[in-house]
């Protein structure tokens, strides 16, 4: 991975070395490294800073233990999963369709490709503001050109499930496009002359498609599910904006429990020990999505 | 057996284009019906967001919802910079993402170089980059509540200093790993003429690499400028009054108020339009730094 050259051995370069990564180190430090211990520690405490003069009581595990009975964290993380399981599998599925519609080097394709970088780069708070204009029970346009169409309008925001649904559809919206962007350009290292010589034996489009470029880009597709199986759980932004975690608790995800736990209910020892819970989890995901894509590409050799 | 090919051969001569022949792998009409209705699905959206921002407030309140608006208004921008605060918001998400932009990309650029040219031990630099890996995959949140904590106990709240910290914090992983990569691809024959020509370290970093790796310092800025425009889960905490940059005021906005379609198009607008034109000059350097981001393992 990172094939070091040590070229000259002096004092000084060595010095400089270290010298050099004193910044990072210095910052990560401070910024990360510290609130992590802290919150470890926080984390088998009871510290409630809306209660004024509260200190930190060292309560061992309890924290952790009444993580099991919160009903509200069930609920979100049901959601989470619910969301994560709607939107990666589409974001996969829309994202790779659209690459292979725009693998080849015509100025449409191009064109498309610049534009597909929109709805990724503008902000997901953005993002949920807009959708939030446009999918609005009354005023909003998605209701009107839907009763154009003559299909019923509905109250997107208002009901439960249908809230989850925009969510996801939110989210498909605005990373779709980052998914086609990383698989096209996955797509696009494939060399030419392996494309031309499936082409030689006769093969139809699809059957190129499904026996020659899917194989070969699908250890960039497992690191695609990853990045966006741990986006996932990180929403926050477009909930916020879009619902809130509302109606009731029906879109709220596990960064917008957390949120509220921390922030607004000042529960500092049991969001902390969510914070915990949740690392270890990411940890544990991505090591799996690792070893596979290892896995994968061992077998590909 | 051989047909597509003799069809592609008999239009194209012998340029064919295999390319193009798998880009059709659902068919042609089905390719341009999706690539249509992919185009609209996408600037639809930015087309109401454009036209709602100028719009009176009879055509943006109105019921059923005017699509092709016949008369236009500048007063939703004038009055969101001065009812909404959103002056100062721009201000500070320009000085926000800079600040952030030039901190990340000095202290990664060092930071790299060290770790590819330096002198270091083999452990460290190891560990050094499983930080940099792991560091990338934590939720923002979790590291909320003690940041709120030390952030209030060092007197930065509500001071853009905080949020051009905490962002450098998350945008310094990126960077570095791709840096590493760029600065990996200074050949190694470069390196030894300086040495030979007795640079020392910082001499080689200052003169010699980085200005090679010119490409890859402005993909990293442009991502690192974005991705600090686009934030907004610690700017929202970390910020009261002075300091709230673009997106929390644009998300104060819906909850505080309602829905005041006009000033809030301008709004989006507002935050929007800085980042497309970042990237219309740039596109080249901001795909490969995404591609490159997440394919780097």
């Amino acid at each position: 991975m990172l094939i070091p050259r040590q070229i000259q051995n002096t004092f000084s370069d060595r010095m400089l070395s270290w010298a050099f990564l004193l910044p990072v180190v210095a910052i990560l430090t401070v910024t990360a490294l510290i609130p992590l211990l802290y919150g470890v520690y926080l984390s088998f405490h009871e510290y409630r800073l809306n209660i004024p003069g509260a200190r930190p009581a060292f309560i061992g595990l309890r924290n952790y233990a009444s993580l099991f009975a919160d009903p509200f964290l069930r609920q979100s993380l049901r959601n989470n999963l619910l969301f994560a399981g709607l939107a990666v599998p589409l974001e996969l599925a829309l994202g790779l369709t659209l690459a292979m519609l725009l693998c080849d080097a015509g100025k449409l394709s191009r064109m498309l490709t610049t534009l597909l970088l929109i709805p990724t780069i503008i902000a997901p708070v953005a993002a949920g503001t807009l959708w939030r204009m446009m999918l609005d029970r009354t005023y909003g346009v998605v209701n009107y050109l839907a009763t154009l169409a003559g299909l019923p309008a509905v109250a997107w925001l208002a009901h439960p499930f249908l809230a989850l649904l925009s969510v996801v559809m939110v989210d498909v919206w605005q990373f779709t496009p980052f998914v086609a962007i990383l698989v096209l350009s996955a797509i696009k290292g494939i060399p030419d002359t392996v494309l031309e010589a499936a082409c030689m034996d006769g093969a139809s489009p699809w059957q190129v498609f499904r026996h020659v470029i899917l194989p070969m880009i699908s250890p960039v597709l497992v690191i695609v599910i990853m990045i966006r199986m741990i986006d996932a759980f990180k929403v926050f932004d477009t909930v916020f904006v879009l619902t809130q975690g509302g109606p009731g608790n029906a879109t709220e995800m596990l960064p917008n429990y957390i949120y509220r736990q921390g922030i607004r209910f000042f529960n500092v020892g049991y969001t902390s020990a969510l914070a915990v819970c949740f690392i270890i989890a990411m940890f544990l995901a991505s090591w799996i999505f690792l070893h596979l894509r290892n896995r994968m590409l061992l077998r590909s050799r | 057996m051989t047909n597509g090919i003799a069809r592609q051969r008999k239009r194209h001569g012998a340029g064919f284009d295999a390319r193009r022949y798998a880009s059709c792998f659902l068919g042609r009409p089905a390719r341009l019906a999706v690539l249509t209705l992919t185009f609209a699905l996408i600037a639809f959206p930015f087309y109401w967001l454009a036209t709602n921002a100028f719009k009176l407030p009879q055509d943006y309140f109105s019921q059923p919802p005017v699509l092709f608006p016949t008369r236009g208004t500048l007063q939703n921008f004038t009055e969101v910079f001065t009812k909404y605060q959103v002056g100062r918001g721009l201000v500070n998400s320009i000085l926000i993402a800079s600040m952030t932009t030039v901190l990340t990309l000095i202290s990664g650029a060092l930071a790299s170089y060290s770790l590819t040219n330096g002198i270091l031990p083999r452990r460290t630099r190891r560990a050094l980059m499983l930080w940099f890996l792991v560091q990338r995959l934590y939720p923002a949140i979790v590291f909320a509540v003690p940041v709120f904590y030390v952030i209030s106990r060092l007197r930065l709240m509500d001071s853009i200093w905080a949020l051009i910290l905490m962002n450098t914090s998350f945008n310094i992983p990126l960077a570095i790993l791709l840096l590493v990569g760029f600065y990996q691809d200074v050949p190694r024959e470069v390196e030894e003429q300086a040495v030979l020509d007795g640079c020392n370290l910082f001499q080689r970093f200052f003169y010699i690499a980085t200005p090679m790796v010119a490409p890859g310092l402005a993909a990293v800025g442009i991502l690192t400028f974005v991705f600090t425009w686009n934030e907004f889960l610690y700017a929202a905490i970390l910020t009261i009054f002075k300091a709230k940059p673009l997106t929390v005021i644009i998300a104060g906005f819906i909850t505080d108020r309602g829905l005041i379609w006009g000033p809030m198009a301008a709004m989006g607008c507002i935050v929007v339009v800085p980042v497309l034109l970042v990237i219309w000059g740039a596109q080249k350097f901001f795909i490969s730094g995404l591609s490159a981001g997440a394919l780097k393992e």
